[in-house]
């Protein structure tokens, strides 16, 4: 079912991983893991907050312990619909804790052994052995896997019984189901209350089938018919045969002796193996005992030398769920904890700063849904953390904001264009080959200045010694010719270091108005590879994203002629919007590019902001359009000279954002 | 009537032998402190920065280094600081910095507090990626030769990593001199043309901030032409070695080393760290 599970530290150290299938194993060791693609891509660039990451047909869940630096990650077959993985990550998450605190403490210390500049020195350099240390958790691993799949089974097989005996109403199976998920969530769990739903559970049950009267035969009937059914859910056989063992529960009421049969959370038939399993979970009490947050709970080891049937994993939930009302002291404790700086920040306190924060982006032009998912991510990585001293949490959340947004923005791909033209010029030909010229095609809605800013950039270009070709394949808008012409004019009479104008260095290549543009790009190439031009600068005629002939008609340009660079002009005054621009205009270039030729399609390689003087401090645009497309931007055009084209400085726009 | 103050000058008991003596003294006391104080910030750069692209495999050297096993690993989401035991009595902090190019900015804040810094780099697969290694290099460079003259500037070894994966191919030498000439050979190349393409370009101003010029120096070197040699290097000195680990292994009872890090130990103690 599942194909990878690891727990690991933020740092990159792996603790504890698994993997279930031989692909998965070799995948895992390698830099495309998909634990690697999502630290990567979702966790680093802060793209994906709260939901799943989905990867080469891989689907990964995970949650964090911030408290604690721990990542805790599950991957699986992304066809598989598997519920239990929530449940399963924070149980896995609440029982390692439980156990290896003490050990992981001291273990997350040794990796922040400087602290703003001063060496805290801990604890002499013991030998360190992780594999002793974790040495029980194997088995535990498997235990709760194991529960939560049976779990799943069962619950599978319960919606397929009600579903098929009573077809007409399809509503039931929320109410009865709905005591089965509140079993398998980790709040306290003993049982007596698993007993106590069960027993509830029967009486819905019983309620129903005295609502369906005579249809009993047809649930028989229809019971066996599924399991003859070809398995649609990649069941193991021996798993189905525990679940027909299961299905007398409607008769009788659980007795809490029955429960310990039906509880296949453990595995009594290897009871040998529980021993030993009992016994490293021993040595490492011992070893850790002295942890004191854990004191109490521990001590009670004794009694489960002798009780085997219960195993570890109730009884540290169980732990939790005694400690968690002892906060009676209210107000008065939870200020001192904040003063000792041991208060870990919770949801509740987040949530009123997290919201104020949002409404703080909006407000700096950072389109909503872009705002939410950043807010959202800060939290995640803010619950659990514990704040420490007379920090306040909007400063810590401030703080985090300001990390994540220099994150976002900082590019991760080169933004050198100049290095990269001249990479491509002076790289040898495979034969004797003619130069091919560097060509970047200039995309965008209407009337956001792709024209004007593609001339900074060619006056940029000629002022560094290369010769330029304009490429004018707007043959849409009237006058977008003539607007080139008149730009090629005056870039040409402007000098060039030491020469008194720039003539032969820039030209323009027109075909007039009407005609197909991906063909005039073509052409103006290939003019400019047979009269020794370095750069081809290709204006495109602007376009709503949704018109998708026109679409189409740039994803043909963009097909035919694979220009190297393919930059997005957006304006700076654009909020919401933003979104649905890039989005569309990258996957419109991505689908329709691929699909008229061979191999990937091509999506937009990096932004041009236009604009910029116009926004003041609002430079929320420049944020939005970073995450969507997570390209850099790589110019920012603030006037109306050819000299007004900028580089972004990130730190620069994130003091702008988070001004007030 | 009138009472005259009368100005009793401080120094009126003393003679000016003693005045003299006296401000000696606290010139020499003032020149004490400074000195004790110039002392202690060069005192506190005593780290070892790993730096590098991602997969390099920072981490796993820092968990080589500190737990004498080789944990496995994944990208790195933040910095990783640790105490080394090098001998009984000496412990040396090794901060770990993350290789995604979003985050792999916060070396900036190590480089205060680093005696040295180790530029680990995947000897497999230099070949592949060599621009992307050297873009990444020259930041480091750049921040180096502009840390202010009163540091010191901390020592550079670059570390071709991952030496046990090279195919050596026909040609003979030890895996790590093989590593080695072609991290050096590919890094030079590429280098050369980031230096090229600035010498006679024009750089972007800037967004806000008045002068300050986008581009990155720290290619500077003394060589003819100014051609991009690490032996030339205006910096400082560039060391090269050649390491490999083993993820999993782990020092065998008798201490005998089982990973291949003996060059980075050695260079260790050859700067006296």
């Amino acid at each position: 079912m599942l194909d990878h599970c690891s727990i690991s530290h933020k740092g990159g150290v792996v603790l504890w991983s698994r993997s279930f299938t031989p692909e998965a194993s070799h995948l895992a060791s390698s830099p495309s893991s998909p634990v690697n693609s999502l630290i990567r891509e979702a966790l680093i660039e802060g793209r994906a907050a709260g939901e799943k990451y989905e990867k080469d047909g891989y689907a990964v869940k995970w949650t964090f312990f911030n408290d604690l630096e721990l990542i805790f990650v599950v991957a699986y077959q992304r066809i598989l619909q598997l519920t239990y993985v929530d449940d399963l990550l924070a149980a896995l998450k609440a029982l390692f804790i439980k156990l290896f605190e003490p050990f992981l403490t001291t273990f997350v210390a040794s990796l922040h052994a400087i602290k703003n500049g001063r060496i805290t020195a801990r604890d002499a350099p013991k030998p360190w052995n992780f594999a002793k240390a974790f040495d029980g958790w194997d088995g535990i691993f498997d235990k709760i896997l194991k529960g939560f799949e049976d779990k799943a089974a069962q619950e599978r097989k319960s919606r397929f019984r009600t579903v098929s005996a009573a077809p007409l109403d399809y509503s039931p199976p929320s109410d009865d189901l709905s005591t089965i998920p509140s079993e398998s969530s980790i709040a306290v769990q003993d049982e007596q209350e698993i007993s106590r739903n069960f027993q509830a559970l029967k009486n819905k049950l019983r309620g129903r089938g005295g609502r369906r009267g005579g249809r009993g035969m047809m649930r028989v009937e229809s019971g066996s018919g599924r399991d003859s059914m070809p398995a649609s859910d990649s069941e193991s056989v021996s798993k189905k045969a525990k679940g027909k063992a299961q299905r007398k529960w409607g008769e009788t009421a659980p007795s809490e002796t029955e429960m310990a049969s039906l509880d296949f959370s453990i595995d009594k038939l290897d009871s040998s193996k529980n021993d030993h399993l009992s016994h490293d979970l021993q040595s490492l009490v011992d070893k850790t005992s002295l942890g004191t947050r854990t004191r109490d709970g521990l001590y009670e080891v004794k009694d489960w030398d002798f009780d085997t049937k219960q195993d570890a994993i109730t009884r540290a939930l169980q732990n939790d769920g005694a400690k968690q009302p002892s906060g009676s002291l209210g107000a008065l404790s939870s200020m001192f904890a904040r003063l000792t700086g041991s208060k870990a920040l919770t949801e509740q306190d987040l949530k009123p700063v997290l919201e104020g924060m949002k409404q703080h982006l909006m407000k700096k032009n950072v389109a909503m849904e872009i705002a939410d998912k950043v807010c959202e991510g800060v939290g995640e990585s803010l619950v659990g953390k514990k704040v420490g001293g007379f920090q306040t949490t909007s400063n810590a959340v401030r703080t985090a904001l300001s990390s994540s947004l220099t994150r976002i923005l900082t590019p991760k791909t080169s933004t050198d264009l100049l290095l990269s033209i001249r990479t491509k010029l002076s790289s040898p030909l495979p034969s004797a080959q003619q130069r091919i010229p560097y060509s970047i095609t200039f995309v965008g809605v209407n009337g956001v200045g792709k024209s004007t800013n593609l001339s900074k950039v060619c006056f940029w270009l000629i002022q560094n010694g290369l010769r330029v070709l304009i490429a004018a394949c707007d043959t849409f808008r009237s006058g977008a010719v003539e607007q080139l012409r008149v730009h090629v004019r005056n870039l040409s009479m402007l000098g060039v270091n030491g020469a008194t104008n720039s003539k032969g260095r820039v030209e323009l290549y027109e075909k007039g108005y009407g005609k197909d543009a991906a063909g005039i790009a073509k052409e103006a190439i290939t003019y400019a590879k047979d009269n020794d031009f370095d750069v081809v600068l290709i204006d495109t005629a602007g376009r709503m994203q949704d018109n998708e002939p026109l679409m189409r008609a740039l994803a043909k340009l963009v097909a035919i002629n694979n220009p190297d660079k393919i930059i997005f002009v957006g304006e700076a005054l654009v909020g919401n919007e933003a979104v649905d621009q890039l989005t569309k205009f990258d996957r419109a270039l991505r689908d329709f590019s691929s699909a008229s030729g061979a191999g990937k399609g091509r999506g937009i390689d990096g932004m041009l902001v236009t604009k910029w003087d116009t926004v003041d401090d609002k430079v929320g645009a420049a944020l939005s359009m970073t995450y969507v497309t997570g390209q850099p931007i790589i110019f920012v055009g603030c006037g109306q000279t050819y000299t007004d084209l900028r580089q972004l400085r990130v730190a620069n726009v994130v003091q702008a954002i988070l001004s007030d | 009537m009138s009472v005259t103050p009368e100005v009793i000058p401080v120094t009126n008991g003393l003679s000016p032998q003693t005045l003299l003596l006296l401000s000696f003294a606290l010139v020499v006391g003032l020149l004490t402190v400074i000195a004790f104080s110039r002392r202690k910030s060069r005192s506190r750069g005593n780290a070892l920065l790993l730096a590098g692209p991602q997969d390099s495999g920072k981490t796993a050297i820092l968990s080589t280094l500190s737990y004498n096993q080789t944990l496995p690993s994944h990208t790195s989401l933040q910095v990783n600081t640790s105490l080394v035991p090098l001998s009984p009595v000496r412990s040396l902090p090794v901060v770990d910095i993350p290789g995604h190019p979003r985050i792999r900015d916060q070396f900036q804040e190590h480089l205060t507090t680093a005696r040295a810094v180790a530029f680990v780099v995947d000897a497999s697969t230099i070949s592949r990626n060599g621009s992307i290694v050297a873009e990444h290099l020259h930041h480091i460079l750049h921040a180096i030769t502009s840390l202010p003259p009163s540091r010191e500037a901390p020592a550079l070894l670059i570390l071709a990593h991952k030496c046990d994966l090279m195919k050596s191919g026909t040609s003979s030498g030890s895996p790590s001199e093989i590593a080695i000439s072609r991290v050096r050979m590919i890094l030079e190349r590429e280098l050369e043309k980031r230096r090229e393409a600035q010498s006679n370009g024009m750089g972007i101003e800037g967004l806000g901030a008045e002068g300050e010029r986008s581009d990155m120096g720290g290619l500077d070197c003394s060589g003819p032409g100014g051609i991009f040699k690490f032996a030339d290097w205006e910096g400082g000195e560039i060391d090269f070695a050649g390491t490999w680990v083993n993820v999993g292994e782990r020092k065998d009872e008798n201490g005998v080393d089982v990973d291949g890090l003996a060059s980075l130990r050695s260079w260790l103690e050859q700067i006296s760290l």
